[in-house]
């Protein structure tokens, strides 16, 4: 009996759109997310930490499993942590639900502010919500490469054939500066071999990126003669000169500045997919 | 008793100035160094550079601090965060309250007249448009509010003072958008940040710039100098440079043109030329220790005598070395400056304070040995005779060479060093292997550690790779 139970909860919780939900989807509550547990609430206008002020929105809760967390943060099964819940009375003492937060206070304990919450709780329950968690993250991925390549102006696979220091036309009234911060822009010479978006196979294009190692730069990504890969192509609007030359000609130039810009050659196929997709 | 630690210190220096170590370092009474990275962060990895320090001098349990430390939510979270501390630096959390995606590229900041008042000046992420920010609780969960932005700036360094009822806030930065070339520019607040005036203070031709660094520095009296450097010629990898101070005797509120106050007997303009056509070497690239170099500047005014005022910047002299800071006095409002009263070779982030009783500090960060061997050393020297004698602290002394950079800053452009009361408080950013000979005065570590194996662990006791933490020290003046 308490399996069938517990199994018929599962598939409930399981349903986006779920009463227990609220007015967030998993999805929204997973994309807005960066620290989810499943746990139990102890205590309520209390706080599991002492550099967390006290107020009656806080809860305390009992982390019983880690779904999701930054590598950086400590926390565990067996852990308490602050919860700053985002309607004032909306647990009790001994709710349990999957929480969706952000980290909020990070001290000798964890303090997280609420996005929202799912109630229901049992072994069953936690083993389906850690499956369901992890394909609503996916599916945010998903979406967010959709609406990157959405924006894109070209996607291709290819190679780098060439990387050259880049030469912007410097407009008469901006003189180049001489900053720490100055991203060192070079170019990448890339020949298409498959035009997945707003290019052909055979096409070559020049996409910019930073040299520069200053921490204004760090994470974006770098090119290397031989390099094959999928890119999430944009017009250049960062370095101040929208065009290159190739092959004598002036040409559009592209950069491939956030990290989903640069994906793997084995990536086409999920790109293709999420292009077609409704 | 004063004498002989001195003594003891000066023999502990020459000692460390070779490239092996041959004795251990002296112990100074009262020192405390703590690794600002909480306990529940203890699988942090990443290089938390160019720390800043602000103390508020109606409460010193209060610290708000900062460094390149991101938002442990990752890069896609719309704030960056802030350390703060309520116990006067003893422990440290992290608060996700900067508007800055992940993290920010440059930030400095002041505390209010009033806790928990706080100023920040942030080159936000992404873009690194200047944001000028207030937080009138800087522990709320509320994001710090923005006050003012523009594009195209550099370094902002904020300073705060009181006048009447109002927080003056004095922010130096290079301004690439300032008219012919003179970009070195203090934003001034008058109001608690509710405007912001810039204010020119180049009178020169440039290079058709000036260096990144433009330090302001305020006395209880409202005088306010303001450090730059007047870049005159470039190579590319070397600038020749004049280190100029400029003053203003009324706390840049007055009717006249501010920051005119201080005229160089050379050319009657603005500005006193305290050092000419230095040779600064541009390196963004690892060139000290991992670290780049280029623009080192720090200014420091007695709080109570304004008529006495502290340089130090980094530049090369001679050719067996990269870098050398130095540091100069004036006792008659900038007028007039000696020589080098301390010169340190191969080191950067110099940051100058002087507490009430005029004794001032010294931080800086220098490499010694070489190769495999060498090491980052952390001190801060303070003196009452103008460094005919001084007190040495050794904070750290950690291997140069790891961990490898993530990116540049290595260490930071600058670190942070403030005084109040009987004490010198600041920041600075190391390797953390958690080894007690790596730091001389001891070290508090919140995060994980084990020091019998020095290593660094996470929640669940697996080993974390080393990295650079931001580290609090407070020490006390010299009586």
């Amino acid at each position: 009996m308490y399996t069938r139970s517990a199994m018929l909860l599962a598939v409930l919780l399981a349903v986006p759109g779920a009463a227990a939900l609220g007015q967030m989807s998993r999805a929204t509550l997973v994309r807005q997310s960066d620290i989810i547990f499943i746990g139990t609430v102890t205590q309520v206008g209390a706080v599991a930490a002492p550099e967390v002020p006290a107020s009656d929105r806080n809860v305390v809760v009992h982390v019983d499993q880690v779904l999701e967390k930054p590598a950086a943060v400590a926390l565990g099964a067996g852990d308490s942590v602050t919860v700053q819940t985002a309607q004032r009375g909306s647990l009790k003492p001994g709710s349990q639900a999957t929480f969706y937060t952000t980290g909020w206070i990070f001290g000798q304990g964890v303090a997280v502010r609420e996005v929202g919450h799912e109630l229901g709780h049992s072994p069953v329950v936690a083993t389906v919500q850690a499956a369901a968690v992890a394909r609503a993250r996916l599916d945010m991925n998903d979406a967010d490469l959709k609406a990157h390549i959405q924006q894109a102006a070209m996607v291709v696979t290819g190679r780098v054939d060439q990387v050259r220091p880049a030469e912007l036309a410097a407009a008469p009234a901006r003189p180049k500066r001489i900053s720490e911060h100055d991203a060192q822009w070079q170019e990448a010479i890339i020949q298409v071999q498959d035009g997945i978006k707003g290019a052909q196979a055979g096409e070559q294009v020049v996409v910019r990126f930073p040299t520069s190692l200053d921490v204004a730069w760090v994470g974006t990504p770098r090119f290397t003669v031989g390099q094959e890969g999928t890119f999430v192509l944009h017009k250049d609007s960062t370095s101040g000169s929208p065009n290159a030359m190739l092959a004598g000609r002036s040409v559009p130039a592209y950069t491939a500045l956030h990290k989903v810009d640069v994906l793997s050659r084995q990536d086409a196929t999920r790109v293709r997919a999420l292009i077609r997709k409704p | 008793m004063r004498t002989r630690i001195i003594a003891a210190t000066v023999v502990l220096y020459a000692a460390c100035e070779g490239a092996t170590r041959q004795a251990p370092p002296a112990k100074v009474a009262g020192v405390r160094v703590v690794d600002l990275i909480p306990a529940s962060l203890s699988g942090e990895t990443w290089q938390d550079a160019e720390p800043f320090l602000a103390l508020y001098a109606s409460n010193a349990q209060l610290m708000a601090a900062s460094a390149f430390t991101p938002n442990p939510g990752g890069s896609a979270s719309a704030t960056a965060p802030i350390y703060a501390s309520n116990d006067g630096g003893d422990t440290w959390t992290l608060r996700n309250t900067l508007p800055s995606q992940g993290m920010t590229a440059d930030i400095t900041h002041a505390a209010g007249a009033t806790p928990s008042v706080l100023y920040s000046g942030i080159l936000k992420v992404p873009g690194v448009p200047l944001n000028e920010l207030k937080a009138s609780d800087f522990f709320s969960p509320a994001t710090m509010t923005l006050q003012a932005s523009r594009a195209d700036v550099d370094q902002p360094f904020v300073r705060t003072a009181q006048a009447a009822s109002a927080d003056r806030v004095y922010v130096g930065l290079n301004d690439f958008d300032a008219p012919d070339g003179r970009t070195a520019t203090v934003d001034v607040s008058l109001d608690g940040g509710a405007t912001y005036t810039s204010r020119r203070i180049e009178t020169r031709a440039t290079v058709g710039q000036n260096g990144p660094s433009v330090r302001p520095a305020v006395a209880q009296d409202h005088t306010v100098y303001v450090a730059y450097f007047g870049w005159r010629a470039t190579t590319g990898s070397d600038v020749t440079s004049d280190v100029v101070v400029v003053r203003d005797d009324s706390g840049a509120g007055g009717a006249t043109p501010p920051f005119r106050d201080l005229l160089d007997p050379s050319d009657h303009l603005p500005g006193r030329l305290v050092a000419t056509h230095v040779t600064i070497p541009w390196s963004n690239a690892p060139t000290l220790g991992q670290e780049r170099i280029g623009s080192t500047l720090s200014i420091a005014v007695h709080p109570l005598h304004s008529d006495t005022v502290y340089l130090a910047w980094a530049d090369r002299v001679g050719t067996g070395d990269i870098y050398t800071v130095h540091v100069r006095r004036s006792t008659d409002r900038g007028a007039t400056w000696s020589g080098d009263l301390r010169s340190v070779t191969n080191a950067t982030n110099a940051s100058l304070a002087v507490s009430a009783s005029g004794t001032v500090g010294l931080l800086y960060q220098q490499v010694t040995g070489s190769d495999s061997s060498s090491r980052w050393v952390t001190r801060l020297e303070q003196s009452r005779d103008g460094f005919t004698t001084h007190q040495d602290a050794l904070l750290a002394t950690v291997p140069a060479n790891a961990p490898p950079l993530q990116f540049l800053p290595y260490i930071g452009d600058y670190n942070g060093l403030l005084s109040r009361g009987n004490q010198f408080l600041g920041v600075f950013s190391a390797s953390n292997t958690p080894d007690s000979t790596n730091f001389p005065q001891g070290v508090v570590y919140h995060r994980r550690v084990d020091f019998a194996t020095h290593r660094l662990l996470d929640g669940t006791g697996a080993t974390v790779a080393v990295s650079i933490d931001p580290f609090f020290f407070s020490v006390p003046v010299l009586p």
